[in-house]
């Protein structure tokens, strides 16, 4: 039974894409069929994020206004056989899309894949109408900033209206040092002020930006820990109980230890 | 001072308790749907409500706020009312 899953955030800039990308990344290492859709029309990025740019031939608003069958304008990602990609139009805006063209859309995909990632765009308008139409979940990314937070919360509220269940939680780039200082929400602050499940935690973590830069996603990268909290959250969405990373700081207690005796655990000779 | 703070089991405002109080405040609002201006008019009614019936002690110390439930958000009003002898 395929599951569609839109990943929305209300605020820009948050990390829908860089979360897509990963969670797709993650699942298809794990065996399953999965395909990323890129929803924000106009404004494509899940290609370029996953590395696949150059090998665009069709997009979404191709299949939906019949120029090209599905399975023309599916990407596949040469590193993991079960990845594939499905383009927005760069050229054309959200308008070009109904959430009945969605719906059907991700019906088709449904009886292709295990898993069907939908990548929202920012803001409450008919783009995130259109992504969220054929969900069957909602994952909804924030950091742990007032204006991300604020925004989510508005997004909760829409999901529910829209009755797509449950949306869960995906907190990103927090920084674990900024918490124990006080100077940044906790996942705890978040998660009661939303009251909504949380499903995942990832670090603000350098390998992001390089991984990005090279075309590659971070849970291609051994020892990344944005990387593992990606892989966790995936494991998660097949229903394994896996716990909650326990983010440690630029060098943990093991690492200041074995510093100040003059040894170097593994995590620091990366 | 925060050492210091910590020493004497004093609660430190650090930003990230300024930003939680902040945010639950605004999203108070943004959920019941009610602006600033309609809140100050909301309060002068009750004041004057009140005030058929009480003597209000001090007008100024009137505090009427939204606050954050479980399972609704709560209007709070906290109106000093004169004590009389009689």
């Amino acid at each position: 039974m395929a599951r569609v899953i839109t990943i929305t955030s209300g605020k820009g800039g948050v990390g829908k894409t860089t979360t897509t990308a990963n969670l797709g990344t993650a699942l298809a290492m794990q065996g399953q069929r999965v395909v990323a859709v890129d929803a924000d029309i106009g404004l494509r990025n899940l290609d370029v994020v996953m590395g696949l740019e150059n090998r665009i031939v069709y997009d979404l608003v191709d299949v939906v206004e019949g120029r090209c069958r599905l399975r023309q304008a599916l990407i596949k990602d040469k590193r993991f056989p079960e990845l594939f990609l499905l383009p927005a139009a760069q050229t054309r805006d959200k308008d070009a899309v109904s959430p009945d063209d969605m719906i059907e859309l991700c019906n088709n995909l449904r009886r292709e894949f295990d898993f069907v990632l939908v990548d929202s765009p920012a803001g409450i308008e008919g783009g995130f109408r259109n992504a969220i139409a054929g969900a069957d979940e909602v994952l909804i990314v924030t950091t742990p900033e007032v204006s991300a937070v604020r925004d989510a919360d508005r997004i909760v509220g829409l999901v529910e209206a829209f009755e797509k269940g449950h949306p869960r939680l995906i907190l990103n780039r927090i920084r674990p040092q900024m918490v124990n200082r006080g100077e940044m929400m906790s996942k705890e602050d978040v998660v009661e002020i939303l009251a909504i499940d949380l499903i995942g935690v990832v670090p603000d973590d350098e390998v992001i930006v390089t991984s990005t830069n090279r075309g590659e996603v971070a849970v291609m990268q051994k020892g990344s820990q944005a990387g593992r909290a990606y892989n966790d959250i995936a494991r998660r969405l097949l229903g394994e109980d896996v716990p909650m990373l326990v983010l440690t700081e630029d060098q943990t207690f093991l690492e200041k230890f074995f510093g100040a005796i003059g040894l170097r655990p593994r995590r620091a000779a990366r | 001072m925060g050492f210091l703070d910590n020493l004497l089991g004093r609660k430190r405002e650090t930003s990230s308790t300024i930003a939680k109080e902040r945010l639950l405040t605004v999203l108070v609002h943004d959920r019941v749907k009610l602006t600033p201006d309609d809140m100050e008019a909301m309060r002068a009614e009750i004041i004057a409500v009140i005030s058929k019936y009480v003597d209000i002690a001090d007008p100024e110390a009137i505090d009427v706020s939204l606050l954050r439930g479980e399972e609704s958000d709560h209007l709070k009003a906290d109106i000093p009312v004169r004590r009389t002898r009689h």
